[in-house]
């Protein structure tokens, strides 16, 4: 395989660096409508549909996805595209099942669900999968920056006589310390406007690709007609070959994958969480998936199928043995023109620095969220005043930030192992996700699913996926639909059906059988030594992950550890865990939406559809948090006191980004003015005599 | 010609797999209520569901057959 060097030019650098100062300057302007953490996180509730939509294109398509898919779009063709076109499934299940939920219960990250809905050990459990999955996405994410920049630096450096050998790893490290340094600016409000102009650039930037490759080959016609007749079909085939076939990329991405990234990936949901409404989460969702990805599917793989049309018409300018993750850098350096290559390179770098660092501070939250805090509360350790504490916690913070840079470059080496990063980011998806995938699926969806369930679904689960991996003839070939068996990567993507399967069939196992653990938990309490057994259960349970992780013993011996795993999980999570259903379902199943609206609220709902209407403002004197509005718009939004409002200054264009949420207080009688505290107008920073909407949330 | 495993097959069994999946979905949140039928907005999520589905259909058999025979 043909690896490159020295494609950029100096104009191409230069405008490389200028891009980026341009972006962290254009997200640090927004720094300023950050006045709580719920804003620094969450963008303070308040943006359009149309924002968010265009925003995550930058979440869907930077991340390493010009890469990876370009690379496949070259090897296979058109059907690079089944990823982007197979998320439709599970939308009625996320909109209105997981999406409600994440925005009603207010949490902060996915382990907070666990212990809300479960147990804390259901929490700490779920921390340390959360963990591994991001770890693996930055891992990824750090392995594609090192094979973007890898073509465009020389094969070596001359330092002092010293000859420096360019590396992939030595690539990846240099670019980690980047990143540590490329600070982001001001949060999720930032990120959501950086990621927006990034989204609109990065669609540019791949149909001026398309466009370009188009011309170069001689029309679309001609472009079509060259691709070999299998390279036009947007499906691969069934089952083969066993690096890219349809079957396994469905369980793995269409399945895995698709809940995966609706449903744990907090940068996703933050998105979503930060819309002004669920329903306008729910629009940027349909949006995204029904226009966005489509068009996101040809922006990134078209360089693959410009590339495959230049083999078949000028063999001689791009070699067919060219490494497939470099196609994406010698297609575009081949069509585009100096300094439009750079601009290519700057807005792909860009977007992917900054997926980077979003991840580094999403692992660094969920280590002070899940692991720090509960650490400490649990320890009891207060070690001073509120602000002391704050800048402990700080330090805390940036110290996890460099372990997390350090162990997400540990993170590449398994993957770099892949021939492309597809195929890594293929086994990172069918291994790393279905544990975490199912105890949420089941806990949402599922009443009757118990803390017993998720955490034998988390530990016995992934113990089983630990003996698929082992033993992949034996155990996963009976769920392979025919795939061929690869021995140096045995099953890549159809091992998430193996993978699901054995998550889901411990889960439901352990649920099922609730009555039998409880009797014999309740016959063991009656035993005087009831303590001392269900302590040698844990250690039991510990001997035997310790026996699986480290592969001692033969298969007929670690799958007895795997049911001794799941016998003594379903029996000390009955023992020690106080699980209560009427509370912990309360609000947080797809069965009690409505108390969970309830819940945020604080109050009965109020359901009914009225107007928005549009009004002048007023500054009152007092501090409460409420809205003062006429009697007779009152009556057009069918609104109540003490309902839900959101206030926003009228000009569609601003996406809400001038707004605030408040509540309904008593109305007066002057129709078309509304009356907001001073808090309200320096969060939403409104401005004097501009016109404002305001619209009945609950 | 590419066979029927690179062209109708994978098109079925996503569609049918899917499928399963989508109207299961959709079963699911009628039935808990998640998604209530009483509120006139719910019934046009509704819709927007199912057109979605068929939407996708509808592109990756158009695709298939512009593929096949152009």
């Amino acid at each position: 395989m043909e690896s490159l060097h020295g494609l950029g030019t100096a104009t191409d650098w230069v405008v490389m660096i200028v891009y980026f100062i341009g972006i962290m300057l254009f997200g640090s302007y927004f720094a300023k409508y950050n006045r709580s953490t719920n804003d620094f996180f969450f963008g303070g509730r308040r943006f359009a549909w149309w924002l968010i939509t265009v925003s995550i294109v930058a979440t869907g398509v930077g991340s390493h996805s010009f890469v990876k898919y370009a690379a496949k779009g070259f090897e296979h063709g058109i059907s690079s595209t089944m990823t982007y076109m197979n998320d439709w499934f599970f939308m009625p299940l996320f909109l209105f099942g997981w999406l409600p939920i994440v925005v009603y219960t207010k949490i902060r990250s996915i382990p907070e669900y666990f212990q809300k809905r479960f147990s804390p050990s259901a929490r700490f459990v779920a921390t340390v999968f959360q963990l591994l999955y991001l770890l693996g996405y930055l891992g990824i994410g750090l392995l594609t920056l090192g094979k973007i920049f890898t073509p465009l630096l020389p094969v070596s450096f001359s330092i002092i006589g010293i000859s420096i050998p360019v590396t992939l790893m030595g690539v990846i490290i240099t670019i980690a310390i980047i990143t540590g340094v490329y600070t982001t600016f001001g949060g999720q409000t930032a990120v959501i406007f950086t990621d927006l102009i990034q989204g609109i650039i990065l669609l540019f930037a791949g149909f001026l690709i398309f466009l370009m490759g188009i011309n170069y080959v001689g029309g679309f016609e001609s472009f079509w007609h060259l691709l070999p007749p299998d390279w036009r079909l947007p499906l691969a085939d069934f089952n083969k070959p066993s690096d890219f076939n349809f079957i396994g990329i469905f369980w793995q991405d269409g399945v895995a994958g698709s809940v995966g990234f609706l449903f744990m990936n907090m940068g996703l949901l933050m998105r979503f969480m930060s819309a002004k409404s669920v329903d306008e989460g729910r629009k940027a969702a349909v949006f995204n998936v029904l226009f966005m990805l489509p068009l996101s599917a040809i922006v990134v793989g078209n360089a693959g199928w410009i590339g495959k049309a230049l083999t078949q018409m000028i063999p001689s300018q791009l070699n067919s043995n060219v490494n497939p993750d470099e196609v994406f850098i010698a297609v575009t350096h081949i069509i585009a023109s100096k300094g439009v290559f750079g601009f290519v390179i700057a807005a792909l770098t860009a977007t992917l620095l900054s997926t980077v660092d979003s991840l580094i501070n999403a692992i660094a939250a969920v280590y002070i969220n899940d692991v720090h805090h509960p650490i400490k509360k649990f320890f009891n350790k207060k070690t001073g005043t509120a602000e002391h504490e704050a800048k402990q916690e700080l330090r805390a913070a940036r110290i996890a930030s460099i372990v997390i840079t350090g162990l997400g470059i540990l993170a590449t080496i398994p993957f770099s192992k892949y021939p492309t990063v597809y195929e890594a980011h293929g086994y990172f998806h069918s291994t790393l996700t279905p544990p975490l995938v199912t105890a949420i699926f089941l806990g949402v969806f599922w009443k009757k699913f118990t803390p017993a369930g998720v955490l034998a679904t988390l530990l016995s689960g992934s113990s089983l996926m630990i003996l698929g991996a082992r033993y992949p003839a034996l155990l996963i070939t009976p769920f392979a639909h025919g795939t061929p068996f690869d021995p140096i990567h045995p099953y890549t993507y159809i091992s998430a059906l193996y993978n699901l399967i054995a998550c889901v069939g411990i889960g439901v196992l352990v649920t099922l059988t609730y009555n039998l653990q409880k009797h014999v938990v309740e016959r063991i309490k009656k035993l005087g030594s009831h303590s001392i057994i269900m302590t040698a259960l844990i250690i039991l349970i510990v001997i035997s992950l310790l026996l699986i992780w480290f592969n001692i013993g033969s298969l007929a011996i670690l799958f007895t550890a795997v049911i001794l795993i799941t016998i003594s999980i379903s029996l000390t999570s009955h023992y020690y865990i106080k699980y209560n259903p009427e509370v912990q379902l309360d609000g947080l199943t797809a069965w009690s939406i409505h108390r969970a609206k309830e819940i945020f609220k604080g109050g009965k709902v109020n359901e009914r559809e009225g107007e928005v209407i549009k009004a002048n403002w007023k500054l009152k004197n007092d501090n409460e948090d409420v809205v003062n509005v006429s009697k007779e718009d009152m009556k057009r939004m069918e609104a109540e006191v003490g309902d839900l409002v959101y206030v926003s200054d009228a000009r569609k264009y601003l996406g809400g980004l001038k707004s605030f949420h408040s509540k309904f207080g008593e109305p007066h009688d002057e129709i078309g003015i509304i009356y907001i505290i001073e808090e309200h107008r320096l969060t939403a920073q409104f401005k004097v005599g501009k016109i404002l909407t305001a619209e009945k949330e609950m | 010609m590419p066979s029927f495993s690179h062209s109708w097959l994978p098109f079925i069994y996503l569609y049918v797999g899917g499928g399963i999946i989508f109207f299961s979905g959709m079963y699911m949140i009628q039935k808990s209520k998640a998604l209530d039928l009483r509120l006139n907005r719910n019934k046009w999520w509704r819709k927007v569901l199912y057109f979605g589905f068929f939407y996708f259909l509808i592109i990756h058999a158009v695709l298939i057959i512009t593929a096949l025979y152009w």
